[in-house]
């Protein structure tokens, strides 16, 4: 039998399979799945513009980023007397990126109220991760206690 | 002029997270969050079902297969099989190592060579999978094991003279990339089970109370009383969580590890923020910002904590300005330093 060259099967020592890597998917007509976090060449997480026709309001996108990030400082927003309002959209779902406006009173710009959000966030996971460790160590006293 | 919440308002910040452990071991925790928003508990669930690493085989080599399976489909089911993880923080991401394709910094190699010679079907199990080389501890990347007969998942099976010999190679990953890296199998997330913030719009044959059973949660909230007026100001404020493990990592270290992976977007995004006051490039042209809060840029405590750190999460015991993590009051980490 006459197998074109390389692919006798009786050649064949090792076969790869794996889809690690750019590039591997060259022929498939869908983007690399990592391209969803991992962000591109030169591309930033964030970006943001002022909006001309409201005082006080920038919208910031966020590259490589989705409804985690977003509904969390959207909603955070929320609870800051400075903000006026705060919304995020993501314009398409196939594109990981989303939109955040905000606008404020002017006592604080946005992009301070962002940073400022961001920051209170880190805080309150620091607080709930040691709370979680301090339960958990309790649970297990209990639990090793019980045996 | 000024839109406020002000009942919100004094909630922000204050008023540490509170969680309630109702049971625990070393597969499953189910406990009560509260103290937070809805926003938060939900960004923590989308974190833990999807952005937490563990390992998975990624790449395999198959040298010999002469079984009844096409080589891809084995290979697809080796990616599926659970590893052991522990300790996967240490581990590089392939794409960032300095190797040419994979290495013990990146990689841990497993290799798996069954023959039958004899007239039964023989049957190929995770537990057949050997770790070679020098992983960067004893379990990690060792295939999970849970059933009293210690075989753990089926692989393929044999009949006489069928070989199958395969290096594989396992990877750190995410979720989001492939379902192959979650680390749970399921997280379970449960709020105002009396549906009395009316979140939820029951679709119903007749009355939606009988055909739609309270959860046993349910116990717990006050149930609400007919011809109550609405409370339009109610929010969410007790979550039920109950995080199962697929068996890589332990439930407690998914959990802290999600939190670390959501504070690591935080504080990158926040980073950003501070460091680019303002650039052309980001579209901000000519015009400045108002850069009234200038406090905000300089204020100390927040240069991000990962900032100039090498491993991947920020040294656990590391004094961070965000406080040290999982540091018990009793003392040292039950994680050792890698978590």
């Amino acid at each position: 039998m006459n197998y074109p060259l390389g692919a006798d099967p009786r050649d064949r020592n090792i076969i790869r399979y794996g889809r690690s890597g750019a590039g591997t998917n060259t022929s498939a007509n869908y983007p690399e799945r990592y391209e969803l976090f991992i962000l591109g060449d030169g591309e930033k997480k964030v970006t943001w513009v002022l909006d001309t026709r409201v005082p006080n309001t920038a919208i910031f996108t966020f590259n490589k980023e989705d409804h985690t990030l977003g509904n969390l400082l959207a909603s955070r927003l929320h609870k800051y007397p400075h903000v006026q309002f705060s919304a995020y959209k993501v314009p398409h779902p196939l594109f990981a990126t989303f939109d955040l406006r905000v606008t404020t009173d002017g006592s604080m710009t946005p992009k301070a109220a962002v940073a400022k959000a961001c920051a209170d966030l880190v805080t309150d996971l620091g607080k709930l991760s040691q709370e979680f460790t301090k339960e958990w160590e309790l649970k297990r006293l209990a639990n090793s206690g019980r045996e | 002029m000024s839109f406020q919440l002000d009942s919100q308002a004094m909630d922000a910040g204050d008023g540490a997270p509170q969680v309630n452990i109702r049971e625990g071991n070393s597969t499953n925790i189910d406990f009560i969050l509260r103290n937070t928003d809805l926003a938060l508990a939900n960004s923590l669930r989308r974190v833990i079902l999807a952005e937490v690493p563990t390992i998975a085989i990624d790449l395999v080599e198959v040298e010999e297969n002469t079984t009844v399976l096409a080589d891809e489909f084995i290979c697809h089911r080796l990616g599926l099989i659970p590893l052991n993880s522990k300790g996967v923080d240490d581990l590089f991401y392939s794409r960032d190592c300095d190797c040419e394709n994979y290495c013990d910094a990146c990689s841990v190699v497993l290799t798996l060579h069954a023959r039958c010679t004899g007239i039964d079907v023989m049957t190929v199990y995770a537990r057949d999978l050997v770790v070679s080389g020098n992983p960067l501890n004893d379990s990690l990347g060792q295939p999970v094991i849970t059933d009293p007969a210690g075989q753990g998942s089926i692989i393929c099976k044999l009949k006489k003279g069928h070989e199958l010999k395969m290096k594989c190679v396992a990877k750190k990953g995410i979720a989001k990339e492939h379902a192959k890296w979650a680390p749970t199998a399921a997280v379970g997330f449960e709020y105002d089970p009396n549906n009395a913030l009316r979140h939820l719009d029951y679709w119903y044959e007749v009355d939606p109370e009988k055909e739609w059973p309270v959860s046993e949660n349910a116990d717990l909230e006050d149930k609400p009383v007919d011809g109550e007026p609405f409370n339009y100001d109610a929010v969410p404020s007790r979550f039920y969580f109950n995080i199962e493990s697929a068996g890589g990592l332990e439930p407690d270290v998914i959990m802290q590890q999600g939190i670390k992976v959501l504070q690591r977007k935080l504080a990158d995004v926040h980073q950003e923020l501070v460091e680019r006051t303002t650039d052309g490039a980001d579209g901000f042209g000519g015009a400045r910002e108002p850069e009234v809060m200038d406090g905000y840029n300089q204020e100390p405590g927040y240069t991000t904590p990962w900032q100039g750190n090498q491993s991947q999460w920020g040294n656990q015991g590391s004094m961070s300005a965000y406080g040290g993590g999982a540091q018990t009051p009793h003392g040292a980490t039950p994680y050792g330093h890698a978590y």
